[in-house]
């Protein structure tokens, strides 16, 4: 009896059906723990202050959400290959700054723009994946060291002195009432395509599936003819790609005047999201729908405290108990399931 | 100052190579031969641009011994890291400038509102950083949280109460400015007139401390425990080495430096200001830079005092030199390049070196 | 019957830097035929298996595979040619299901999606061919056993059309029943024309299982040669040199007082029911093949995991020790079973490894450690144990397996210790170092200790223990004297069925 798996053979004449589930389930418990949580917490919110759920302030809301969870997918990708990305802040300053700089001299056209931004994004995450992927050192000190460099290459771009005065080109993307299609920001609606598309990728391609297996164990993978550092690369330039959509997203949620803040702080924003929606550090195992979920509930936090009339940062806090809280019942339930 | 770690390290065993080729290895391994060459090159490099008229200030040796004001809470911060760090299990601690900030403005109630004397309001300083860095050790030595995930939520915590506490405004009464004496240059007794002024923080905040670590980490028991479970944690159980505890008081040092370098920044600023670690980029990124740079491995159990020491030194000297360099703003940018670069080059030098001489220093 | 061999390895060598790992290699493998591999430690069998997976190029020599000379550059190349090697730590992926690891890199896709019903239906046949339950393929990894993940290892190497299959100390967690079911695939995937690399240290299975055996010395391969012509004994002398030297006189066992004593010691889900008594200066050995309990009694006194019931009692004292700190203060030392994992700190140094289990004892005022008594202390110690490195300074990793277990052995005897106990203690170690091993654990009994030695290996349990106690489902089943015949221990372990054929 021939023991190769050859999936042309005819099979035997009764071919025995694997039981059980052929993978994971699609929303696993915890993401649906998580539309729970979430969902509380919008009925509470809006018991409390009824102005939540208003046009007015659910589509900031959702605007402020779409560039966190855009870069999310991105950082999910780079999460389950076992590494990190803290530089997307600088990342998303040199973009911004490149193309807001040429929108106000140039008046260049919103195609342009976003080409010009994506471009900038990718050759940003180019830089970061080939140091990580080829250089041997771990991930969290080459985007700490990346993060410096793009912010230092951002601040010398940006100059001296606020740019003011940039055009209107990129409302579509989320400013005003351009920005929405049937009353959803299109930002936000982008966002959730990409990572409806993202989520498939990962699920049920063979690409998709080997950054789980890169993140689980590199050796083996490299044995199995996966190309290691490929799939690393990979990881970062699609970070790279998102962070230069996200800054049209945060160029066009903003004002005409573009300071040299822009994105300050956005690393740690989008890893909570990942974090928070069950993705491990550890690598291996993640979903973008969870991160999605995530800066959904990190969002809904800062907004929540502001109508409250809380002081704003207040809701760090919030999200500081939440990724404990998070990542801890994941720990139980994984200790729980190892000793029964 | 040759601080030892643990046993003294272990020796590669010799094979037959040419003598240049075994004097690079002992340069690329040895971190802190390279960094103490370094800073000398960086050093008399700039003080050539000195002479020659490229800088703003004369590049000398008073100069140098000035900046030393912020080498101290840099480099106790780093300390803290490298503790942390070499503790293993990929251990880090994001949160110091969240602690930093909300141990200032603790401490800046004491000393500045509640008229508490100083000597005890610096004792509140320190027993609070000991319980915050708890916190982070319970998370991560007992439940068993990822150090990076537990220290993003302490960080996110710790800054939002510093902020909040007092309605986002500093404390700046009188007695806060006074502290302003604590880190001024002094001139030393006996040999004063001969050396250059040196700011008091170094004999009172960082030559202690650099002394209890030193002996705790290359003499102690403790350092034992330490670098053995940054080792390797499960062969450190079967040997009788209570882990947890030990993991446990890495993160409450951590924490409690977080605390000695609160007091110092409210005195060198004289304000207690929420986000006196947090503001821009904090201070856990320079932090873990410059223990990255003095050769501690993020993977855990390797890494040593005099090496972060002189990385401190050499990032605190190059960046007074680039202040003088470039005028303005420019400087404040530079130094971000310099940092950046620094990391990713001293990172790639830790990889390449245990790649071809199978690991070191 | 004349064919052309399907591997053939001529004049090979390799090198290390100034270490020559293999000064000559000559390997013949024909296709259909189990052929074992052994040798020592560092008699180069590793280095020449990493030359044939691909791993690893040779310096000189050729490589020819159905006739046609090959040059393999890496492992992928390996496996594309139908070399697989399932080695001992099941190199898999723990979130991910098993159909899903024994596809990945060669998944089976339609229009650009994984088909996953045809992956999993495949995985099913593959895995009921090998007596695996069909339910397996969508388990995830990390929930099964180390030892269902080595037969999904295996799995996964036949999933590849192998047509070379090496296996690295395949049995070495396998309990006999499931060593059973592997030989019984090796049988038949050598009558499907497999060719089979064995390498085992445990040279009654290679006289079970092979038809020819290739024993390597010294980076050299000594000879080919057929099963059917060889003893266990032979086998031995030729990997070692020289007869081997047979201690046939039973030790004398010193009767002292009582060190330990269990009493119905039981601990839920791992055994029940265990009761003993052993003295000063006596050598009691506990056998059980994997599974059977062994290895957690021995966790369980010395405080790595808790007991569920029954009594402990250390020098006439009830402990209970809930960590190995306090069962060293009641004076229990244990040799952990893997040290890699369990046991070294390979970059740290030789003093480093083994004074790190007494730092109270080797500290001024318990704070600082007393370098200097350290260094004489370790010196001292590897005097005794006859460590070959250069100095207390070298790095544990650098050290051949044998040396590093010495290293390991001389932490747990800084503090003489009243009961020893040893987890596999010559697992991974050369014969020689296994007989330096066995006399000093002898001389320590000699000297009063009590020693409690947990092993797989039969034939050290036979030839050191005073006493040996056989356990088997969790319980002590059977208890036999220095003079037993391995088949009757061999029964008692396995219970009901015969015991394997032994030399």
């Amino acid at each position: 009896m021939s023991t190769t798996l050859d999936p042309n053979a005819s099979p035997a004449a009764a071919p025995v059906k694997a039981r059980g589930r052929v993978l994971p389930a699609p929303v696993t418990p915890p993401e649906i723990a998580l539309i729970g949580v979430l969902v509380v917490l919008w009925i509470a919110l809006a018991a409390a202050t009824p102005a939540f759920l208003s046009a007015g302030s659910v589509i900031p809301l959702l605007v402020e959400v779409a560039p966190v969870a855009l870069i999310g997918i991105g950082m999910t990708f780079v999460i389950i290959t076992g590494g990190i990305d803290v530089s997307v802040a600088g990342a998303i300053m040199v973009c911004s700054v490149i193309t807001g700089k040429l929108m106000r001299d140039n008046a260049i056209p919103l195609w342009l723009c976003l080409v010009v931004a994506v471009a900038t994004g990718a050759v940003l995450g180019l830089f970061n994946g080939v140091l990580i992927a080829y250089g041997r050192v771990h991930a969290i000190i080459i985007t700490f060291g990346t993060a410096n460099l793009f912010l230092f290459i951002g601040l010398r771009i940006f100059g001296s002195t606020p740019i003011a005065g940039m055009p209107n080109t990129l409302a579509w993307f989320g400013r005003g009432v351009d920005g929405r299609t049937v009353g959803v920001p299109n930002s936000f609606a982008i966002t959730v395509i990409l990572t409806a598309i993202a989520w498939w990728y990962l699920r049920h391609t063979p690409g998709g599936r080997h950054f789980f297996a890169v993140g689980g164990d590199p050796v083996a993978a490299r044995l199995a003819g996966i190309r290691v550092q490929r799939r690393i690369l990979t990881a970062y330039v699609i970070t790279g790609l998102l962070v230069g959509l996200a800054s049209i997203f945060t160029l066009a949620k903003g004002t005409s005047n573009l300071d040299q803040s822009v994105g300050s702080g956005q690393e740690l924003a989008v890893i909570a999201a990942v974090v928070i929606g069950g993705t491990s550090i550890m690598g291996g195992r993640g979903s973008v729908l969870g991160t999605l979920l995530g800066a959904l509930l990190v969002q809904t936090v800062k907004s929540g405290v502001i109508q409250l009339g809380w002081p704003s940062q207040l809701s760090d806090l919030f999200v500081g108990v939440f990724i404990v809280v998070a990542v801890g019942t994941d720990l139980l339930r994984r200790r729980a399931r190892r000793e029964p | 100052m040759t601080a030892d770690t643990a046993a003294p390290p272990a020796a590669p065993t010799p094979t037959g190579r040419s003598r240049a080729d075994r004097i690079l290895e002992a340069v690329l391994t040895q971190r802190i031969v390279l960094l103490a060459i370094l800073i000398v090159v960086v050093v008399g490099w700039l003080m050539y641009l000195s002479a020659n008229g490229y800088l703003s200030a004369d590049y000398d040796f008073d100069y140098m011994s000035a900046v030393l004001i912020d080498a101290v809470p840099l480099a106790l911060l780093a300390f803290a890291e490298l503790v942390v760090i070499v503790s293993g299990r990929g251990g880090i601690d994001l949160s110091v400038g969240a602690m930093v900030s909300l141990i200032g403005m603790i401490f800046g109630f004491a000393y500045g509102q509640w008229g508490w004397p100083l000597p005890l309001a610096v004792l509140l300083a320190v027993v609070v950083g000991a319980v915050l860095g708890a916190v982070n050790g319970f998370l991560v030595a007992r439940i068993g949280f990822p150090a990076l995930i537990a220290t993003l939520a302490t960080y996110y915590a710790y800054k939002s109460i510093a902020m909040v506490i007092n309605g986002q405004k500093p404390i700046n009464s009188a007695q806060i400015q006074e502290l302003y004496s604590l880190t001024k240059s002094v001139e030393l007794p006996v040999i004063g007139p001969y050396i250059p002024n040196v700011p008091l923080g170094v004999f009172t905040f960082l030559i202690p401390v650099l002394v209890v670590l030193w002996l705790a980490l290359g003499r102690g028991t403790y350092g034992r425990r330490l670098y053995a479970i940054g080792t390797n944690d499960v062969a450190a159980r079967w040997a009788g080495v209570d882990v947890a505890a030990t993991r446990m008081r890495a993160y409450v040092t951590s924490g409690v430096l977080s605390g000695l370098v609160a007091v110092y920044i409210t005195a060198q600023f004289a304000s207690a200001r929420p986000d006196a670690g947090t503001a821009g980029n904090g201070l856990a990124l320079p932090a873990i830079t410059i223990a990255v740079l003095g050769g501690v491995a993020i993977t855990g159990g390797i890494g040593r005092i005099a090496g972060v020491l002189l990385a401190a030194l050499l990032i605190v000297w190059l960046n007074a030199g680039i202040i003088l360099y470039f005028s303005g703003n420019t400087g404040t940018q530079f130094q971000l390049l310099a940092l950046g670069v620094v990391l990713i080059l001293a990172a790639l030098l830790n990889g390449l070196t245990t790649r071809r001489f199978g690991g070191g220093d | 019957m004349a064919q052309q061999p399907r591997l053939t390895l001529t004049g090979v060598v390799k090198s290390y830097g100034a270490v020559k790992a293999i000064r000559h290699a000559d390997f013949e493998l024909q296709p259909g035929q189990v052929h074992a591999l052994v040798g020592e430690n560092g008699a180069g069998k590793s280095t020449l298996i990493k030359i044939i997976s691909g791993a690893t190029a040779p310096d000189a020599g050729s490589v020819t595979y159905d006739g046609q000379s090959v040059t393999i550059t890496s492992t992928v190349d390996a496996i594309n040619l139908g070399i697989a090697t399932v080695y001992q730590e099941p190199q898999l992926f723990g979130e991910l299901t098993v159909a899903e690891n024994i596809f990945m890199g060669r998944e089976i896709v339609t229009r650009g999606r994984v088909d996953w019903a045809a992956q999993n239906d495949s995985v099913v046949k593959l895995l009921e061919s090998l007596d695996l339950p069909a339910k397996l393929a969508t388990a995830t990894v990390a929930s099964l056993s180390v030892a269902t993940q080595q037969q999904v290892s295996i799995a996964k190497a036949l999933a590849g059309d192998a047509k070379v299959l090496i296996l690295d100390e395949p049995s070495a967690i396998l309990t006999d029943a499931e060593i059973e079911v592997l030989f019984g695939v090796i049988r038949r995937l050598a009558g499907d024309g497999v060719a089979i690399i064995y390498i085992s240290h445990r040279l009654d299975e290679v006289i079970t299982i092979a038809d020819q055996v290739t024993v390597m010395r010294d980076g050299a391969t000594i000879g080919t040669y057929p099963v059917a012509d060889m003893t266990v004994r032979r086998i031995a002398e030729l990997m070692v040199g020289d007869a081997l030297s047979e201690n046939t006189e039973p030790r004398t066992a010193p009767e002292g007082d009582p060190v330990l004593e269990l009493k119905s010691l039981a601990r839920a889900g791992a055994f029940r029911d265990v009761s003993l008594q052993l003295r000063s200066g006596e050598i009691l050995g506990l056998y059980g093949l994997i599974g059977s309990g062994v290895a957690e009694i021995a966790e369980c006194i010395y405080g790595l995991t808790k007991a569920s019931g029954g009594d402990i009692v250390v020098q006439g004292r009830p402990v209970a020790p809930k960590s190995p700190r306090e069962a060293a203060r009641n004076g229990i030392a244990l040799l952990p079973a893997n040290r890699k994992t369990e046991g070294m700190f390979s970059f740290q140094s030789i003093a480093f490894n083994v004074s790190i289990a007494h730092l109270q004892k080797l500290s001024l005022a318990r704070a600082f450690v007393d370098r200097s008594g350290e260094r004489s202390v370790v010196k001292d110690l590897m005097k005794r144990l006859a460590v070959r490195a250069s100095d207390e300074n070298q790095a544990v990793g650098t050290l051949s397996g044998g040396n590093a277990q010495k290293v390991m052995l001389a932490r747990q005897l800084v503090e003489r210790p009243k009961l020893l106990l040893l987890a596999e203690p010559t697992q991974g170690v050369d014969i020689g170092a296994k007989e330096e091993i066995h006399r000093i654990i002898t001389e320590l009994a000699d000297n009063g200790t009590a020693v409690l030695m947990v092993t797989s290996d039969l034939q050290e349990a036979l030839r050191m223990a005073d006493r040996l106690l056989v356990v088997r489902a969790g319980t002590i089943t059977a208890e036999f004297g220095p003079g037993a015949r391995q088949a009757d221990v061999l029964a008692a372990a396995a219970g009901d069925r015969e015991g394997t054929a032994s030399a």
